[in-house]
């Protein structure tokens, strides 16, 4: 019932005229011819799959290796993207103080960077500064070539989706609907967990999501500061790069149409729990 | 009670300068103020949502001015309610008990007894979204109340409401005052709300009292031209004292053409103010020789609803509102002739 109602509401756009259908045809437009082409790009890998390929990657040990570090490590990543996405969003979002607008700016720098540019940042601060040296060789944290590499990558490449989606998602927060927690009787801290963060939680679920797709099919600086090293640091994106430099065209893309298969999963997965969160809230 | 001293505030070129201000207990207080004026600032501080510069802020005696708001026994309401859209109405209502850890007993028993004494127990369950402007006023309301504060404050509480509702809505909300016994100081920059619900009212003008009192004081007798015309009085004539009379202490003003006898001693330049509904108008002269009588032209009128409004001129320009009543008896038409009537108790002298 409550479905039927919020697509009635939906829905309820009042076209009349020729005018107004002209408008709205050329919106859908432009969704059908989207939505037409990457399913036409996916029909074309489908047709093109050699069952023998499929078959062999599904066998293999090496590409369910790379597809398991893909899932934990991109999902890690999103783990730890919010855990800085929440606090960073609300300060920026709530807090006025000087420098701010760099702060701001400096948040979305890594989503610019051309990818290569983030493996080759990250291989040089671990492997040429002092600080770098130091966290990997008197610390003993080892990052370059290694497994641990990989979500340090996939963080500084994709945390900034979270950020942004988290300031949003407190910007769109009222104030005085923590004024008036602060006034019944909370803290701060308080009107943050009862309120802030529960209307806000859509938008920062939103910045996962990316975060989550951005990690899981991070390509370029992986190979360049964790390399390529089956059964190691390969991931399930550098799978096909490999499989495809070699000359097994078909092998990779049943590793691809793998990739497309786990995600397509992982999203509906997530935004189901998220609508469900959306539901109950 | 609630009584602030010298409270000053200040946010990029407006400033709230030193104002003092107290509302008696169980009082309803009504701070009014055309939009820009600071209302909603002052009750921001009084409830601790700004941090004053300077000032005292008591309730019912204890400095508060220091304290966080969740340590001021103040309820607050602001403008469009605020309530909290991802918790149905009960837990609306319920919130601050949550927070300060009362039982679940305890928690139901005040929830169910403020929504029944609000008229919103049927609708505990259910969400606060596709709630009436009413319903929701009610709601936040109780979510303020339940926690039996000792001020109530609320910012523009029925500006959402259509007309029609709105004089109800304030009849309810005195109702509720009254039944709670809380000292409550609502934020308007409407008249109608004034005379609805308040026992005292200020006006606040650029982050100023202009006049703090009782509605009659404010109406009858404002303190300067800004508070006369706020409070609507349309006749605000400029004159010069021509004589004084000791015995009957009147003071004869001489303004344009007309001469009047106003109450009290007066010297050199002074301002009169006139209510509208003070106007009487006559076709025949008066039997005392008392009342302050100008012959006038009707210039125009206008159907205002609840009166006509009435535009005389004959050296000065008078506004009269009249009952349709009493304009249907008159019989007049464009230019007619009256007698403007006048008592020297009904005008009144701006203090210098």
């Amino acid at each position: 019932m409550r479905k039927f109602m919020s697509l009635s509401n939906g829905s309820n756009c009042p076209i009349r005229g020729w005018r107004d259908r002209v408008f709205a045809a050329a919106g859908f437009f432009f969704v059908a011819v989207f939505v037409g082409f990457i399913l036409l790009l996916l029909i074309a890998d489908a047709l093109y799959i050699d069952k023998k390929a499929v078959l062999s990657v599904l066998k293999s040990g090496f590409i369910r290796d790379a597809l398991w570090l893909s899932i934990w490590t991109s999902f890690a990543t999103s783990f730890i993207s919010l855990l800085f996405a929440v606090p960073i969003g609300y300060s920026l979002s709530r807090f006025r103080f000087p420098g701010r607008v760099l702060v701001d700016a400096i948040v979305d720098l890594p989503v610019i960077f051309p990818p290569l540019v983030v493996g080759l940042t990250l291989l040089i601060f671990f492997s040429q500064t002092f600080l770098g040296r130091w966290i990997q060789g008197d610390l003993g944290v080892e990052f370059v070539f290694q497994r641990k590499g990989i979500v340090i990558c996939q963080f500084v490449s994709a945390a900034s989706l979270a950020i942004r989606s988290s300031i949003t998602a407190f910007d769109e927060v009222d104030r005085r609907f923590e004024h008036v927690a602060l006034t019944l009787g909370c803290t701060q801290w308080g009107s943050f967990r009862r309120i802030s963060l529960p209307l806000a939680l859509n938008g920062i679920v939103a910045g996962g999501i990316l975060t989550w797709a951005r990690a899981f099919g991070l390509f370029g600086p992986l190979l360049i500061f964790v390399g390529s090293f089956r059964g190691r640091t390969e991931v399930i994106s550098t799978t096909v790069f490999l499989e495809q430099s070699v000359g097994h065209l078909e092998v990779a893309l049943a590793v691809a149409m793998l990739m497309i298969v786990v995600a397509v999963i992982a999203l509906t997965t997530i935004r189901l729990f998220g609508g469900r969160a959306r539901v109950k809230s | 009670m609630i009584r602030a001293e010298q409270l000053s505030f200040s946010i990029g070129d407006f400033q709230l300068r030193r104002l003092d201000l107290e509302v008696a207990p169980e009082q309803y207080f009504v701070l009014l103020g055309p939009p820009g004026s600071g209302k909603t600032i002052l009750l921001e501080c009084l409830c601790g949502l700004k941090r004053i510069q300077s000032g005292r802020i008591y309730i019912d005696g204890c400095d508060v001015a220091s304290r966080e708001p969740r340590s001021r026994d103040i309820g607050y309401v602001p403008q469009d309610y605020a309530l909290f859209p991802h918790l149905s109405i009960e837990r609306n209502i319920a919130f601050g008990l949550h927070v300060g850890g009362f039982d679940r007993r305890t928690t139901h028993d005040r929830v169910a007894r403020t929504a029944q004494m609000l008229g919103i127990e049927r609708m505990l369950k259910r969400s606060v979204k596709g709630l009436s402007g009413g319903e929701r006023q009610r709601v936040a309301l109780a979510r303020a109340l339940v926690l039996q504060p000792k001020v109530l404050l609320l910012d523009e509480p029925v500006c959402a409401l259509d007309e029609a509702t709105r004089q109800d809505v304030c009849a309810e909300l005195h109702r509720i005052q009254r039944q709670f016994g809380v000292t409550t100081i609502h934020v308007s920059h409407n008249l109608e709300e004034v005379f609805s619900v308040a026992d005292k009212a200020g006006i606040l003008y650029q982050g100023q009292f202009q006049q703090v009192g009782s509605i009659d004081e404010l109406l009858r007798k404002p303190r300067n031209e800004f508070v006369a015309r706020f409070m609507r009085c349309e006749n605000l004539l400029d004159g010069r004292v021509i004589r004084t009379d000791p015995q009957s202490e009147t003071s004869t003003v001489q303004c344009g053409k007309v001469r009047l006898t106003v109450p009290g001693r007066h010297q050199g330049q002074i301002k009169l103010v006139i209510r509208p509904e003070n106007v009487r108008l006559s076709t025949s002269k008066a039997q005392s020789n008392s009342i302050n009588e100008i012959p006038v032209k009707l210039s125009a009128f206008r159907d205002c609803g609840n009166y006509v409004k009435m535009e005389l001129r004959n050296g000065v320009k008078l506004v009269a509102h009249l009952s349709h009543s009493a304009f249907a008896e008159l019989n007049l038409g464009p230019q007619s002739e009256l007698i403007v009537q006048l008592r020297p108790e009904h005008i009144h002298v701006l203090p210098e």
